[in-house]
């Protein structure tokens, strides 16, 4: 009798069976674990580190939406915070009338319709001239923002949420209760993603993006299919954008420029494009960075050799975020283009044979 | 007739690609399509699959007009095609190539495609069935998981094929599944042609440049030069039309 523990390939005899993403106990254990660690962890941080937790998770989820459109359907978007924004403004407009579980799915819709419009120009032009008509939304988003009155010129907006279902949500437990919302909203947004695109819709994504010539013989339409990748992406972002409003309790334009949107492209490269874990480690790799920084910025500050040495007038806590930002990504194109996934799948496949070496 | 194209003209600019080139093929058949470099064969290709819509004539298959039919459109209709430089995913492995081929058999939505489990388990593994019948049919079960890149010519080209017939198509067009193989491969390339028209009865559509294939598996040939049709007919009547020879060998001068 095999033991279904130690299996290291896959036993699978049918083609039902080879639908499946998990081929092995060991695997399905492993993703259980981590959701368990997941769930107990904010029990054991202090406030300030599961408002950064929070924080990546959203971000997940925006990545996510970016890997449909990037990384699937190979159509560079610099338009995701925009997307996010779209989502967070219309829950700022919905939450004093909804409860959440319906302004952040509405946010989400409208977010896709504003992806399919933005998504237009790819029916035309490709690469880099499809980025400029995404970065054009992105700047439209942001000065139209900043100029309607409605949407308070891109000041705070605020979005107030005190309890839900009798339970109250106070400073004390706003992050902790927030971080189960987000959590399961990504969970959920996982699966969809997944399910979604290793059925015909991915491979529909895919074969656009390799050669929409052959992809259009094969029977699919190149351009319907490019719309719905914008779509999806902005519904992602949409998600994500929600979850921002109400976790920040308000919505303002800051969080939805050009830096954002280029952050979210280099989360997804530097996680590794198109895939789960990429999206997952992306996110986390770039905020962690972010904090080192600075805190490293602090101890320049505090440091009086290093203080000497830098000229007055040279800030240079502020120079060393962008400083490192630009760095890792060149890094990481040039040495890993595979990104963050890459490790972890070597590393995966290193113990799945442990402790023999083959 | 299966496929009707009706006094077809093609041109670029100043260059006339086609004109008035007519062709009639039956369900069943097998009808060739040769000639010089340059003269129009893929041209002709491209306007019977929607890549190229002519500026004159009509293009009917099975009742459905063509002419101005968009790719993905005609092979909804039931014609597939083998490009001549493989055009395959070369991420993909040989199984997902083929599987994408199903794209249009596939009906389900965004929601039952989020459920898996329903609708879009039952068209996934109907989908499976089908690619499976067609690798052992060109016998790909070695290649079935590996990156089609990373396969060698003979293959792709194999694969190309089999991708094609995974749009289960009612008429195939085969654009040079021969070009730049060995002799060897060649043979079993004919074979397959053979067998997919015997087996399921689809009607092909031949360019080839090795006459010998042509004139051997041909039921009848069409010779196009300068975009025009010259020549048609059985093998026999075609070799032995003085403007085909003129065509292919030239004239001697005194």
């Amino acid at each position: 009798m095999r033991n279904p523990w130690a299996q290291t390939g896959n036993y699978r005899t049918s083609y039902e069976q080879d639908t499946t993403i998990f081929a092995t106990y060991r695997e399905i254990a492993s993703v259980v674990a981590l959701l368990v660690a997941l769930l107990v962890l904010p029990q054991l941080l202090e406030r300030s580190q599961v408002l950064t937790l929070n924080f990546i998770l959203i971000y997940a989820i925006a990545v996510l939406g970016l890997n449909i459109t990037t990384g699937y359907a190979g159509l560079i978007s610099v338009g995701q915070a925009a997307f996010m924004g779209v989502g967070a403004y219309t829950v700022a407009l919905t939450a004093p009338y909804l409860p959440f579980y319906l302004t952040i799915p509405l946010g989400a819709a409208v977010a896709a319709a504003f992806g399919a419009i933005v998504g237009i120009p790819s029916l035309r032009v490709k690469h880099l001239y499809l980025a400029l008509a995404t970065l054009a939304f992105q700047e439209i988003f942001v000065w139209t923002v900043g100029r309607m009155p409605a949407l308070a010129q891109g000041a705070s907006i605020p979005v107030e949420m005190r309890n839900f279902l009798g339970y109250e949500i106070g400073f004390r437990n706003h992050n902790h209760f927030w971080y189960y919302v987000i959590l399961f909203t990504l969970v959920l947004m996982v699966i969809a993603w997944r399910n979604l695109l290793r059925g015909k819709y991915g491979r529909a994504l895919v074969a656009v993006r390799d050669n929409d010539r052959a992809a259009d013989a094969m029977g699919m339409d190149p351009g319907r299919t490019k719309l719905m990748a914008f779509a999806l992406g902005a519904l992602y972002a949409g998600v994500a954008g929600g979850l921002l409003a109400y976790f920040q309790r308000s919505v303002v334009i800051e969080e939805f420029t050009l830096a954002k949107s280029v952050g979210f492209l280099a989360m997804a490269i530097v996680g590794g494009l198109g895939t789960v874990v990429g999206s997952l480690l992306g996110p986390a790799f770039i905020e962690y960075l972010q904090l080192s920084m600075e805190r490293f910025s602090e101890w320049i500050k505090g440091s009086q050799a290093i203080q000497q040495i830098i000229p007055p007038g040279v800030d240079v806590a502020s120079a060393l975020l962008p400083l490192s930002f630009g760095l890792v990504i060149v890094l990481f194109l040039m040495f890993e283009p595979r990104g963050l996934y890459n490790w972890w799948r070597l590393v995966r496949s290193y113990f799945r044979t442990w402790p023999f070496k083959y | 007739m299966q496929l009707l194209v009706d006094k077809v003209g093609l041109a670029f600019g100043g260059l006339r690609a086609l004109s008035e080139v007519s062709l009639e093929v039956a369900q069943g058949e097998l009808v060739s399509i040769i000639g010089p470099n340059g003269a129009g064969k893929t041209s002709l290709l491209n306007c019977i699959s929607g890549f190229y819509h002519p500026d004159g004539g009509r293009i009917t298959f099975e009742g459905h007009d063509l002419t101005r039919a968009s790719p993905h459109q005609v092979t909804q209709y039931g014609i597939a095609r083998a490009f001549q430089n493989i055009e395959l995913f070369n991420g993909l492995t040989v199984l997902e190539n083929l599987l994408l081929a199903r794209h249009t058999f596939s009906r389900y939505n965004l929601l039952e495609a989020v459920l898996v489990y329903g609708p879009a388990m039952k068209v996934g593994v109907a989908n499976r069935r089908v690619v499976e019948e067609v690798i052992d049919f060109m016998d790909l079960e070695p290649y079935r998981k590996a990156l089609v890149g990373d396969l060698p010519y003979g293959v792709r080209k194999r694969v190309e094929v089999a991708r094609a017939l995974s749009l289960s198509p009612k008429l195939l067009l085969l654009d040079e599944p021969m070009a730049g193989m060995t002799l060897e491969e060649k043979e079993d390339m004919v074979r397959y042609i053979l067998d997919i028209r015997a087996e399921r009865g689809t009607t092909i559509i031949l360019i080839e440049h090795d006459l010998g294939v042509v004139m051997d598996i041909s039921d009848r040939v069409y010779v196009l030069d300068f975009g025009q049709v010259i020549a048609q007919g059985s093998p026999e009547e075609v070799s032995s039309n003085p403007r085909v020879q003129e065509a292919y060998v030239g004239v001697e001068t005194p």
